[in-house]
């Protein structure tokens, strides 16, 4: 019960991030969520040109790429999915070196996966799409909601299942059923 | 019972003659409190110095707490009706009786060079002093004590009273870092 009321506020959480996230570009939700092996993501804090920026990074497979000293970072995260507490920091320090309160921010690394389905026939009924965590949207030929129909058709379908700006992908197949000719009477 | 009376009358004559100065003030601009790297200007004038056992004025020391720097003479003090002799600057000076002094203004008395000057003022003086870089809220104190040619070792014809006033307090506060406020971590 417990693990099921964390999942919720953590999806409540996610779906609020993108919301603000599609808004504004930025995020100061705490935690913030990456993506597993996400590269080159972008954090700052409002820049002092006269003061320095020490960050540190901490759990989550992170390492600093660029811009440490400055007010604006890049990091690489790591591809072990969790929830890092207090993974990025960073203290200002002013012209005279006196260094401010330091500022934390958790990082949750997201690892989207999914249900496998198929392959089906051209006649059969539709397939529930389970994507984990809970809480994001399908998308691709063939889906409506959370369900895939196989009588979209024959073919080689990519299903897409996004949360919180990460995603994953699925392949389903529809075969062709086999093609019986008419009656005849011998 | 009668030696008593005449040593508490006694050391009671001291006392109130040991306080030679009168009619101190000073301007401190710009007023405080002040931050790292503020740079303040300080008047200072004794309006009068009467002497006690013939002791003159010798010196007028500057103390400072240590957050401050940089300390810069703007105006020496005048020297009316005084001996023969001019006032100095100087960052440390060993008087003849040992005294320990800086930094400050003391007097070089041409005739005598262990003597300061008969002069009763007034003199005025004024400096700048910078406030050191800090990230504490560290003590700034400055006050102008006045020493004379007794204190000094210059002059011992008086018997050995010196005068004994308190050193002035020019400014008593602290120093108020910048408070740095950093903004939240966002992310694009």
């Amino acid at each position: 019960m417990k693990k099921t009321v964390e999942i919720f506020i953590l999806v409540i959480g996610l779906v609020f991030w993108v919301g603000c996230a599609t808004a504004f570009g930025q995020t100061t939700i705490n935690p913030d969520t990456v993506c597993t092996n996400a590269v080159a993501e972008q954090y700052f804090v409002t820049n002092t040109p006269t003061s320095t920026y020490n960050w540190a990074v901490t759990g989550g497979g992170g390492t600093i790429q660029t811009g440490q000293g400055t007010n604006a970072i890049t990091v690489d995260w790591g591809g072990i999915s969790a929830l890092y507490t207090n993974a990025i920091e960073v203290t200002e320090s002013n012209a005279a070196g006196c260094p401010g309160l330091p500022i934390l921010l958790d990082i949750f690394v997201l690892d989207l996966t999914s249900n496998t389905i198929g392959p089906f026939c051209p006649g059969d009924p539709s397939a529930s799409l389970v994507g984990n965590p809970a809480g994001g949207t399908w998308s691709g030929t063939g889906v409506t909601g959370n369900n895939f129909d196989p009588t979209v058709g024959i073919g080689n379908y990519t299903l897409t299942y996004v949360l919180a700006g990460c995603n994953t992908t699925i392949n389903v197949i529809v075969n062709s059923g086999p093609v019986t000719g008419p009656i005849q009477h011998f | 019972m009668k030696q008593l009376l005449t040593i508490i009358l006694l050391v009671f004559t001291i006392t109130a003659y040991s306080q030679c100065v009168s009619n101190q003030s000073t301007t401190i601009t710009p007023a405080g409190p002040y931050q790292p790297g503020d740079i303040v200007t300080v008047t200072y004038t004794l309006g009068d110095f009467t002497g006690i056992f013939i002791n003159w004025i010798h010196a007028f020391e500057i103390d400072l707490s240590p957050s401050w720097i940089n300390l810069t003479p703007i105006t020496t003090p005048l020297n009316p009706a005084g001996s023969a002799g001019n006032w100095v600057w100087d960052l440390q000076h060993t008087f003849v009786g040992g005294l320990n002094f800086g930094p400050g203004w003391r007097f070089n008395n041409t005739a005598n060079v262990d003597w300061g000057t008969a002069s009763e003022g007034p003199f005025t003086m004024s400096f700048t002093v910078e406030v050191a870089p800090t990230c504490t809220a560290d003590i700034l104190n400055i006050s102008m004590l006045v020493i004379d040619d007794c204190t000094t070792g210059g002059w011992t014809g008086g018997g050995g009273a010196c005068c004994a006033d308190p050193a002035f307090q020019i400014y008593n506060g602290l120093v108020l870092p910048d408070q740095i406020s950093t903004s939240l971590i966002y992310h694009y």
